[in-house]
């Protein structure tokens, strides 16, 4: 079974690459008749990356959840699921390149640097330590796709300012709609994240002896709610839109990405006090 | 293959050339009764802004192009039209200069697709008239089928080729749906109607018209059932438009950059989008400095418009591609209206069934009376085929489409003949 993982685990950037390829032929070329062959790509990748991720939990008696790279491997897989999922349901063509090449960088990273860890601190076990970190990466997730859609948007907006009709011009989806992505993704990130937070909140100081407030990771991850607490509260309200709220969305998400290359990196660790 | 046709269009002639010989639907009836009486067997009459054509199996086999020419210009005098202003074919070159037509590559927007409903109204108006015959029927098939398959395969009718549509597609690239959205027309001249009815026929929300002279936006405004807004204080209620096209003859700015200030501060930085399509321009360029507004002139929906006929240009071998398959289809079945393979194909069918009776029952009759058997079946079968095989070769030197084509043709839609040839291509 280590073998099989172990081989499924250098397949994976091999098959995320070749989808990427595949959507960006697409994008730049934008026939017809590669809508189902891309999708294809995409489950046949996502469905390999489930099965590795099964077979990981099984052989090392834990799921892939206790240290970065473990991490990055179910980021990969929740963003393009995530994607897959958007893609169905909207049928919404050219912005799948974006957003697949921050899979393929996670999964490559996480590849290089996985380590086949069968010995983890029991605590590393709870379920309720699952439901906290799958939950955040699923917030962390919908904010990178709502920080892409957020990308986009600018890209286009200033293309049309600028009379720029070009490929971006042709192949993404209308400003309204970008728009509404990358705020449908933020809300969704910020729901799945309260609860990633409510449960650290909780558990976190009866897991852990040497639990602090102050920890780098609570006080980047609080701020980062907070953005987007701001962001969509004043969405709801009426006071903010277009431009301006993308902004926020993409701010909220380089605060993310700082602050986990910070805590994960530099501290060597998740949370300070493990 | 006898089949004649004269065209002046945008390539040979200039608009008012092009004007006067411009047929109206009653027109074009009376010139059909008229080309049967005098000159030809069946045909068709296509006649739009941009092309008067005439396609026509003539009554004689002498005819000629210029008494098609002729009939025409004594049907429609037209001062300065002169021979060189038509372009003429003959045979092949007829039925595919009709298939290039259908499918748009010889508009002068390539890609146009009002020709093919054009096409479709003509031939209409050719079967009102029974002016549309056996062959015509068959070309016009062929032709519909050309032309659906360019708009299908290929993408030679995508994309806006006008200054207006351009400008209501660029609305499509902000807005997602439009149908929630409230738009105003600022001039009710051509090209601020066509916006109009371009953005009407996308199912806009709202639409409201203004013009210097009230009663042309009112007229406007009934046929599109929009709302007048009196052109003198039109500016007060910009802010309450998600879309501003502006197509008027003024002089002067209209909208300053300070009025659009002001609008979308109002419209609490919801995106603005302001066309100007007037020249000279009616909002103020520099508005496009200005957050949430998308501000865009004739010259950058020109951009668009250049962009997309260059595109619509690429796909041209695509449509020829087409083109020829089809005109070989339509060959290979023409073809088949000779009369040496048609007698061929129906003593085959004939042959083919008495076979397959005389193998199932031969077993009923005396090994002696068995032989006796297959020659009365083909004795019988030749004495009934003898006389169609008689009909069909006495016009079998006859070259075009004449009354022996279109028995042969019946004759093959008749038995099922026709179903020996290649499929056609749907």
């Amino acid at each position: 079974m280590v073998s099989a993982i172990h081989t499924i685990n250098i397949l994976l950037p091999v098959f995320y690459l070749l989808t990427l390829a595949v959507y960006f032929y697409d994008f730049i070329k934008g026939e017809k008749k590669l809508i189902n062959v891309k999708r294809v790509f995409l489950f046949i990748t996502l469905f390999l990356h489930l099965i590795y991720i099964v077979l990981r939990t099984v052989a090392f008696d834990h799921p892939p959840i206790t240290n970065v790279f473990e991490i990055f491997t179910i980021l990969a897989i929740t963003i393009s699921f995530s994607y897959f999922l958007v893609e169905l349901v909207s049928d919404i063509r050219g912005t799948g390149p974006f957003i697949i090449v921050l899979s393929f960088i996670f999964q490559l990273i996480s590849s290089l640097f996985i380590q086949d860890l069968v010995e983890v601190k029991d605590v590393l076990r709870s379920n309720l330590l699952g439901t906290h970190v799958i939950s955040a990466l699923l917030g962390y997730s919908g904010f990178t796709i709502s920080a892409v859609y957020g990308f986009l948007y600018l890209v286009l907006y200033k293309d049309i300012k600028l009379n720029r009709f070009g490929l971006i011009f042709n192949r993404l989806p209308n400003l309204e709609m970008l728009e509404r992505l990358s705020l449908y993704s933020a809300v969704i990130g910020f729901i799945t994240l309260t609860i990633a937070i409510i449960i650290g909140i909780i558990w976190l100081p009866v897991a852990f002896p040497n639990f602090s407030f102050f920890d780098p990771k609570i006080i980047t991850t609080s701020l980062v709610w907070v953005l987007y607490g701001i962001g969509i509260t004043s969405k709801v309200l009426g006071n903010w839109r277009g431009k301006r709220l993308v902004l926020l969305t993409i701010s909220g998400f380089l605060v993310a990405i700082i602050s986990t290359i910070l805590s994960n990196f530099l501290a060597q660790s998740f949370h300070s006090f493990y | 293959m006898n089949l004649l046709a004269i065209s002046i269009n945008h390539r040979t002639a200039p608009v008012e050339l092009r004007e006067a010989l411009f047929l109206k639907k009653d027109e074009a009836r009376s010139f059909i009764k008229l080309a049967k009486e005098n000159l030809l067997k069946e045909g068709l009459i296509l006649s739009t802004c941009n092309r008067t054509e005439i396609f026509g199996v003539p009554a004689t086999s002498d005819l000629k192009h210029q008494k098609i020419q002729e009939l025409l210009l004594n049907f429609k005098p037209a001062q300065n039209v002169n021979e060189d202003h038509f372009q003429k074919y003959f045979s092949r070159d007829a039925v595919k200069h009709l298939f290039s037509v259908a499918t748009g590559i010889d508009s002068l927007l390539v890609g146009d697709n009002q020709v093919f409903k054009q096409v479709k109204d003509s031939f209409q108006i050719a079967e009102e008239t029974n002016f549309a015959g056996y062959f015509m029927h068959r070309i016009f098939d062929s032709a519909i089928r050309a032309g659906k398959r360019a708009i299908s395969e290929t993408k030679i009718s995508d994309g806006a080729v006008t200054v207006s549509y351009a400008a209501v597609q660029l609305t499509e690239k902000i807005f997602s749906k439009l149908n929630k959205k409230s738009a105003l027309i600022i001039g009710t001249g051509e090209t601020g109607e066509i916006a109009a009815k371009h953005l009407a026929g996308k199912g806009i929300g709202s639409l409201a018209v203004t013009n210097r002279t009230h009663e042309k936006a009112e007229k406007l405004a009934e046929e599109l059932n929009a709302k007048v807004i009196p052109f003198l204080e039109f500016k007060e209620s910009i802010f309450n438009f998600d879309i501003i096209i502006s197509a008027t003859s003024s002089h002067e700015i209209l909208i300053s950059k300070d009025d659009v200030k002001q609008a979308v501060k109002k419209r609490s930085n919801e995106p603005f989008i302001l066309m100007d399509i007037a020249i000279p321009r009616d909002i103020d360029p520099e508005s496009k400095k200005l957050d949430h507004v998308f501000y865009h002139d004739m010259d950058s929906l020109n951009v668009i418009v250049q962009q997309n006929l260059t595109k619509r240009k690429a796909e041209i071998p695509k449509v020829e591609k087409i083109i020829e398959e089809e005109l070989n289809n339509f060959w290979e079945w023409y073809n088949s209206l000779q009369a040496a393979p048609a007698i061929k194909d129906l003593r085959e069918l004939f042959e083919e069934i008495r076979s397959e009776e005389v193998d199932k029952n031969k077993n009923k009759f005396s090994s002696d009376d068995q032989e006796k058997l297959d020659i009365i079946t083909k004795r019988i079968i030749n004495k009934i085929l003898h006389h169609p095989t008689i009909e069909l070769r006495k016009n079998d030197n006859a070259s075009g489409l004449g009354d022996a084509s279109s028995k042969i043709g019946i004759i093959r839609d008749l038995f099922g003949l026709s179903s020996k040839q290649k499929p056609d291509k749907k």
